[in-house]
């Protein structure tokens, strides 16, 4: 037996994220007793008519969600039962929702920082309708083999190690959440553990209070004896004490009571929960209600390190005079399913990778390039070329080396709107396309004829120097094999019309003294194709291949340094059409060659 | 539970159509004396000037003046601000006009369990301390507003007779009000008295408490609640409280001069056991603290900084019973950094450090903590099965 939580209670969750976590944890404790999940129903709002997939054992519960208490009830009818997850702000109306609906006997709320005005009209609305309110800041209600609300209890671990899968003779009430797991624990080891343990919450006026949950367990004849757990502040311990007092009970009443530190601190000064309030004149604190439960006949260890053995002395006294037997533990426990991650920590499992990387690792604190903390980096001076370097090379590039790069970036940063790439992107923005999917438009054009030949022009220029051709060796090869050559040749640019980027770039990389076997051999071939026509000169992506391949650069990685450095310039493009909030482009019809056949007669469907 | 200083005191029962003196705030002498050359009133009135602190006895500490002109209150304004009361720095001066009257009562409207109670006085002043049972009470179910009847019952029960009841009533209803609609849990006037010029009562002091709990719906709380012991905050709990107003869970730090112990325990119930364990234990507290609610481990580190920079402390208890939800592993990490960084600043020379908790993760963290040992820190680490207070004992023993 237990008292407000057992085998038949039903529940609906009031809230979101916090919620979802409560049914996590009251499914383990579900599977630990070997009895279905208890939470039937969700009510959150913003997720109405979706679920929420609840952990069971190995396998998931979908849990549907509803927009109201009412519509919970209507389809689970058997709910008896809320424990709220609500906001502060906005916890009073979705409780009072609760108590109103009348499937609903008990409403737990867990909530913290609910104004005192609005609990107290909470649980006066539950004595009217003669429902339980427990809470605010209710840590939840356990009842041993039977039950849980909330996350009280703590881990599946904890739930056995406090022998939480059987029921035994004590009742817990305490204000802390913290403090109900060590009395629970307290009680699983000094003697045979709880019937149901309640936490009703740290504020200045819970719903319900020690009394009413005293008298329940006096009616729980499984129920021998209960534990409460007092605070300073208040008058529910000398209540419960007034209680116990008055007549003769059948539970022993054990209780300890916090804040003697109080009278031994500045004026004033007070600690802990909300309700630990002293009254003016010494009533409320700690001394006044240990006296109160003392001279109630109640047993008051004098600290809290006293409690385990005062719980204990109880349970040998109820043994010997047969109120309670001896427990037979069960021989076996259902196991929690360890995740994969806990499976593996244990080295219980061996798990083949998805997926293999070379470069990076983001488990840290922050991100290592090749083994190198980026602030680190940051701080040493190195530069963006460095991290191109690490991260698409594995290598720890030199200065010069990066030098060499940031000119090409700055290069090839724009070539104005009207080439490929950058009129995919204007496009793509003037008809009202967001970033990402305007620039990858623009990212869209890079290949064979626009932009992407760097790559293919470093393979053959670096085939040829690897196999030591000489130029018309090379062109014969190319005519024969592949076609014209990669980095050779543009649309506007020619000897006389020379392209000023190639130029610099050229000038740059001859005026340092490191070898570059392919840019010179580049240079040869170019040569020889302008001197046949006059357009057919080394272009940008032909000089900057052949530079990155003698820096080193894995050929298919150099088709990279273009796409970088235009998406620099497609960003730009974007903002700029977004700024000036550009009009839909369509092309005029005089831009167009409509070669179609002319308007005919469509012939019938056959 | 939030005080509230007597200007924005005042100001919202005079939002609720309670009568209160003429009155202004200032942060100094000048912005008084320009003021004064507005207001008709204080050229008109005779003044009171008080330091707008939350301080107890100012009039002890002479920063209470009474039956002054414009002149007198700009010169003791001048004289209060700037003034160092311990850790308190007077910035603010409530300026009032003095009501001329004669008789003075009592009325304060109190939060209870079932909802509240009305209690008014036929003498006011220092005369209700001593005469406690000439207070007379009303008590409300919550939801329930008083009646006339019942609040005339009321004044006549506490000895007010002739058109005195009538008022009397109304204003302790209008208390009952003010004390409702702004989520308040004690109001105090003392005295309420009978203004000479037209017989209105008057309230001549406030004491406020609101329910911090209820800002939310109350946009007009512009003001800041005063710390509750008579002293200003220190710079670090303001700091901890900065912390503890951002995150999801809560971390608190009060500092008590003089003592050795110093505390980090977890969770708001055991936390006050632990504080209580040192006492009995004829131990000196240094301060008290408390992380709950799994809150994130920075918040915890900040904490942890905060306690080791405590002077003179010889032992640090880092105790906490059973986490229901709090990840041990984890706050412990927060803890960890804390010691780390104030061993690296050099202050955990000769500092014991205790540890007891469950919950969570318990053995990573527990493991954790141990392994602290080999980096030369002082530490004694127990688990679950060593009882919650158990470590006070074996820290305060040893000296």
């Amino acid at each position: 037996m237990s008292i407000l939580a057992n085998k038949d209670t039903r529940v609906v969750i009031q809230g979101g994220a916090a919620g979802v976590n409560a049914a996590r944890r009251m499914a383990e404790f579900c599977y630990l007793i070997k009895r279905p999940l208890n939470v039937e129903a969700f009510v959150y709002p913003p997720d109405a008519g979706k679920t929420n997939e609840i952990p069971y054992g190995s396998g998931l519960i979908a849990i549907p969600v509803y927009k109201t208490i009412a519509e919970a009830t209507k389809n689970h009818p058997t709910i008896n039962t809320s424990l709220v997850y609500i906001g502060a702000d906005r916890a009073m109306k979705g409780t009072m929702e609760a108590l109103d609906d009348s499937h609903i006997k008990v409403v737990s709320m867990i909530t913290e920082g609910v104004p005192e005005k609005d609990a107290k009209l909470l649980g006066a609305h539950a004595r009217k309708l003669g429902k339980v309110f427990n809470g605010p800041s209710s840590i939840g209600i356990i009842s041993a083999g039977a039950c849980r609300l909330g996350v009280i209890g703590g881990a599946f671990d904890n739930l056995v190690l406090s022998k939480l899968y059987r029921e035994g003779s004590f009742g817990v009430i305490t204000k802390s959440g913290g403090l109900s797991n060590e009395i629970i624990w307290i009680c699983s080891q000094f003697a045979d553990g709880i019937t149901t343990a309640i936490g009703i919450g740290g504020d200045a006026y819970p719903g319900t209070d020690y009394v009413s949950y005293l008298e329940m367990f006096e009616n729980d004849p499984q129920t021998k004896a209960v534990v409460i757990v007092g605070e300073m502040g208040g008058d529910l311990e000398e209540r419960a004490a007034e209680w116990y007092g008055a007549k003769k009970r059948r539970v022993k009443l054990i209780g300890v009571v916090s804040g003697f530190c109080q009278e031994s601190l500045p004026k004033g000064m007070k600690f802990g929960h909300a309700g630990a309030k002293e009254g003016m004149k010494g009533e409320g604190s700690a001394r006044s209600k240990s006296d109160a439960l003392k001279k109630a006949g109640a047993i008051v260890p004098a600290t809290f390190g006293a409690l385990g053995p005062a719980i204990k002395d109880t349970y040998q006294e109820l043994l010997k005079s047969g109120q309670v037997k001896e427990v037979v533990e069960p021989t076996a426990l259902p196991r929690l399913p360890k995740t994969v991650e806990e499976a593996m920590k244990a080295d219980e499992v061996m798990v083949a990778p998805l997926i293999r990387t070379t470069i990076s690792d983001d488990r840290g604190d922050e991100p290592c390039y090749d083994g190198y903390p980026a602030s680190e980096l940051i701080n040493k001076g190195y530069e963006i070329p460095h991290v191109i370097g690490l991260l698409w090379d594995k290598r720890l590039i030199s200065k010069q080396e990066a030098e060499i790069i940031k000119r090409i970036m700055m290069l090839s940063a724009d070539h104005g709107p009207c080439v490929s790439g950058a009129y995919a992107t204007i496009l793509a923005a003037c008809a009202g396309i967001g970033l990402s999917q305007a620039v990858a438009a623009g990212l869209i054009m890079i290949g064979p004829r626009f932009g992407g030949a760097v790559t293919d022009a470093g393979r053959w220029f670096k085939y040829a120097v690897d196999n030591k051709m000489n130029v018309d060796d090379f062109l014969a090869y190319m005519k024969k094999n592949v076609g014209p050559v990669p980095g050779i040749g543009h649309r506007v640019k020619s000897l006389r019309n020379p392209d000023k980027r190639v130029k610099e770039l050229v000038g740059y990389v001859k005026s340092l003294s490191i070898k570059t076997p392919c840019l010179d051999f580049a240079l040869q071939v170019e040569q020889v194709t302008a001197a046949k026509k006059d357009n057919l000169i080394l272009n940008v992506d032909g000089t900057m291949a052949a530079v990155l391949v003698d820096l080193g650069f894995p050929v298919d990685s150099l088709n990279g340094f273009f796409i970088l450095s235009r998406t620099i310039g497609l960003i730009g493009h974007w903002v700029d059409q977004k700024r000036q909030d550009s009009r839909l482009i369509r092309l005029f019809d005089y831009l167009v060659n409509y070669a179609a056949p002319k308007r005919r007669e469509v012939p019938p469907l056959k | 539970m939030a005080k509230v200083l007597e200007g924005p005191g005042m100001g919202l029962m005079k939002k609720w159509g309670i009568h209160v003196p003429n009155y202004v705030v200032v942060t100094s002498a000048d912005e008084l004396a320009k003021l004064g050359q507005a207001n008709d009133w204080m050229k008109a009135s005779k003044l009171v000037a008080k330091a707008h602190e939350a301080l107890g006895s100012r009039f002890k500490l002479g920063l209470v003046k009474v039956g002054l002109d414009l002149n007198g209150a700009v010169a003791a304004t001048k004289e209060m601000i700037g003034r160092q009361v311990g850790s308190i720095t007077v910035k603010q001066v409530i300026v009032s006009e003095m009501v001329a009257h004669k008789e003075e009562y009592y009325c304060a409207v109190k939060s209870t369990r079932e909802g509240s109670e009305i209690l008014v006085a036929n003498c006011g002043g220092i005369e209700v301390e001593s005469n406690w049972d000439r207070v007379k009470r009303l008590c409300l179910e919550v939801g329930q507003s008083p009646s006339h009847e019942a609040l005339e019952k009321l004044a006549k029960d506490a000895g007010f007779t002739g058109a005195l009841t009538k008022k009397m009533a109304d204003f302790a209803g209008k208390m009952f009000t003010c004390f409702d609609n702004e989520d308040a849990q004690y109001l105090e006037v003392n005295p309420v008295v009978v203004r000479e010029s037209d017989g209105e009562l008057v309230a001549l002091d406030a004491v406020t408490l609101l329910d911090g709990d209820a800002k939310f719906r109350h946009p007009d709380w512009n003001f800041q609640f005063a710390a509750e012991f008579g002293r200003a905050y220190s710079k670090d709990e303001v700091e901890v409280m900065a912390v503890d107003s951002k995150i999801k869970g809560s971390v608190k730090f009060i500092e008590i001069p003089g003592g050795d112990t110093a505390m980090l325990p977890a969770g708001g119930g055991a936390s006050v056991y632990y504080s209580d364990a040192v006492v009995a234990r004829g131990g000196k507290l240094a301060n008290y603290a408390e992380y709950s609610g799994d809150p994130p481990d920075w918040a915890v580190e900040v904490l942890t900084e905060k306690v080791c920079s405590l002077p003179g402390i010889k032992n640090i208890i880092v105790g906490g019973a059973i986490a229901n939800f709090t990840d041990v592993k984890k706050t412990f990490g927060g803890i960890i950094n804390g010691f780390r960084k104030a061993k690296g600043d050099g202050k955990m020379k000769g500092v014991k450090i205790w540890v007891r908790r469950g919950g969570p993760r318990e053995k990573e963290g527990l493991d954790a903590m141990r392994a602290l040992k080999d980096e030369g820190f002082d530490i004694n680490v127990f688990d679950r099965n060593t009882p919650l207070t158990d470590i006070v004992d074996k820290a305060l023993q040893k000296q």
